[in-house]
């Protein structure tokens, strides 16, 4: 048994380049407060687990499912607005205020999703981008409740260490990537949300003649987007212990949208190398603050310019070769694939 | 198995259908033929439920009023109402002009989002080798993105697709458009094949009518969103109207 599963293990991660560089990726950020425990670095290290989870999230919903969503940070703040007002408010600790949070983002996943089954390409994206700047009208609406400019803050920790504080925010980003990279990529007969998505991003006349119930499905990719966009809003609030509209800006949206392109759209890890690499840098290049934001522009027109399918998956590409006869990966310097002997080159 | 009543389908104040009438019998090759414009493609959508999809796309466009009027029976059971999922499920597959293959998924992914509806994996299973005996040619072609497949192989995918879910009665839009002689001959045979030895009912709409005709057992004529006449082969190229007027022969 146990060798079966060390051979399917290496078969399956450690003969595929991109698999394997994703497992020590992941070993990496296990070991570093081992190594090191200055709270900057951990503290930007956790933020970019949250991010990664909020990019994936936009990823499954409008990589996959083709719902450009243009608004995105409306469910990140709400479930931050959510569960910042829970503890605050009813004294709920983060465990519980953290999953009411996301279902309450699920919740507005929902709402949003009615006007977008009747909306598609630009006109979806620019309806969706007024959601968070109506809920922002409702906060400074309602001051006294809300905060307003100031938001919600004194909320409790998650943790009182930074080190748990990392572990815990990388144990949610390792599942809620993993539930959604299963997701998108389920063919069994019992879960096939995969191919389900990425025909009613291709062609949903198409999907709906093969007896698919579009509007289901495209319910489900709110609400799931929504979710775990929620957990990470959630998150972010207790770790931050403020909950303001800054979660809800437009600045947000677009940043995760910029997150994704930047490490490969319709891929689910690309978002997270995305974050990985564009967030600490950011927060690093804050010693340089007049050109911060130029720095970050001409990345971005650089990478897309020279790798427009995103930079995680142009190395993806790189180091993988594709068997043409099994369409099983092998590492780029085998002149045979490992399965089936085929001729790669 | 399948009666249309009336059916008058208007986009804006132009009428592509107007009071159309059709009915076909469980068993039966039934042809559509008529020229560009005639109609086939709105009566065959209209059927699918997918004239309903088309008022929600073009909805807030200008001049994109679609109107639809008329019933629609499938084995006795009004499906006019019904939003195209439904349809399918009751057992009906449209395979849209041109196939419509989802460009960016392979062949056999293509063929299991066609069995969307089967409800076991055994069943997917034993209806992708029912689909890969009929086109071996997908066979080969299994893990080939579709977008790369050639016009042939696009048609055949797309037939394949909608016998997944093993329908009762698949409403083929014209499959030989753009096709070469040789494929459209291979594609009919394999069309008859799954009339005789798969059972399925089959509206076919084509305007190539030599080989409409000699599939069918008989067929309707449509112009200019009217069913003009219906009858045998014979029987309509016997008449010299038809056959000058609408059949260009």
């Amino acid at each position: 048994m146990i060798r079966r599963l060390l051979k399917d293990f290496q078969g399956d991660v450690v003969a595929i380049p991109g698999r394997l560089l994703a497992l020590l990726f992941f070993l990496v950020l296990i070991i570093i407060p081992v190594i090191t425990t200055d709270s900057y670095l951990l503290r930007t290290l956790a933020f970019a687990n949250i991010f990664a989870i909020f990019a994936v999230s936009w990823d499954l919903l409008s990589g996959y499912t083709g719902q450009i969503n243009f608004g995105h940070a409306l469910f990140f703040g709400v479930a931050a607005y959510t569960s910042a007002l829970l503890n605050l408010k009813l004294g709920l600790p983060p465990w519980a205020t953290i999953p009411i949070g996301a279902l309450a983002s699920v919740v507005a996943g929902v709402v949003v999703c009615l006007p977008a089954l009747r909306l598609r390409g630009p006109y979806l994206s620019l309806v969706t981008l007024a959601f968070p700047l109506i809920l922002l009208g409702i906060i400074f609406a309602f001051t006294d409740f809300t905060g307003g400019e100031l938001g919600v803050s004194g909320i409790a920790r998650i943790s009182n260490s930074r080190v748990t504080d990392f572990y815990i925010s990388f144990a949610v980003m390792f599942v809620s990537v993993m539930i959604m990279w299963k997701l998108t990529d389920a063919k069994s007969a019992l879960v096939r949300t995969g191919i389900i998505f990425h025909a009613i991003r291709e062609d949903e006349i198409a999907a709906r003649a093969s007896g698919i119930n579009t509007i289901r499905y495209k319910m489900l990719a709110f609400a799931v987007g929504g979710f775990f966009a929620g957990i990470a809003g959630a998150f972010h609030a207790h770790f931050m212990r403020i909950a303001g509209p800054a979660n809800l800006d437009l600045f947000l949206s677009f940043q995760v949208i910029i997150w994704t392109v930047f490490g490969g759209i319709t891929s689910i890890y690309g978002p997270v190398v995305g974050v990985f690499i564009m967030y600490p840098l950011m927060e690093f290049l804050r010693v340089l603050p007049e050109i911060r934001m130029m720095i970050f522009a001409a990345i971005v027109v650089v990478i897309l310019l020279f790798m427009p399918e995103g930079i995680a998956v142009f190395i993806r590409d790189k180091m993988e070769r594709q068997c043409p006869r099994c369409k099983l990966s092998n590492v780029w310097w085998r002149k045979t694939c490992r399965a089936c002997s085929a001729n790669l080159r | 198995m399948l009666e249309v009543k009336n059916v008058t389908v208007k986009f804006d104040t132009a009428m592509v259908l107007d009071d159309a009438n059709l009915k076909i019998n469980k068993g039966e090759l039934v042809g559509l033929v008529g020229p560009n414009g005639a109609g086939k493609t709105t009566l065959l959508r209209a059927i699918a439920g997918l004239i309903k999809w088309q008022k929600e796309v073009t909805r807030g466009t200008r001049n994109a009023n679609v109107t639809f009027e008329g019933t629609v029976e499938f084995e006795g059971e009004r499906i006019d109402k019904l939003s195209a999922h439904e349809i399918a499920r009751r057992g009906l597959a449209l395979c849209p002009e041109r196939g419509r293959p989802f460009v960016e998924m392979t062949v056999k992914d293509n063929l299991l989002a066609g069995g969307f509806l089967c409800k076991s994996s055994d069943e997917i299973k034993n209806n992708l080798v029912k689909v890969y005996e009929l086109f071996p040619r997908l066979k080969e072609r299994e893990n080939q993105v579709s977008g790369t497949l050639s016009g042939g192989e696009r048609q055949m995918l797309c037939i394949g697709r909608a016998l997944m879910h093993q329908p009762k009665l698949l409403l083929v839009d014209e499959p030989s458009s753009g096709l070469a002689p040789k494929l459209k001959e291979d594609l009919f045979k394999r069309i008859e094949d799954i009339f005789k030895e798969l059972g399925v009912t089959i509206l076919l709409a084509e305007q190539d009518i030599s080989f409409a005709f000699s599939l069918s057992s008989r067929s309707y004529v449509m112009s200019r969103g009217h069913i003009i006449s219906q009858g045998t082969a014979k029987e309509l190229l016997a008449d010299e109207t038809i056959r000058k007027t609408y059949l260009g022969l």
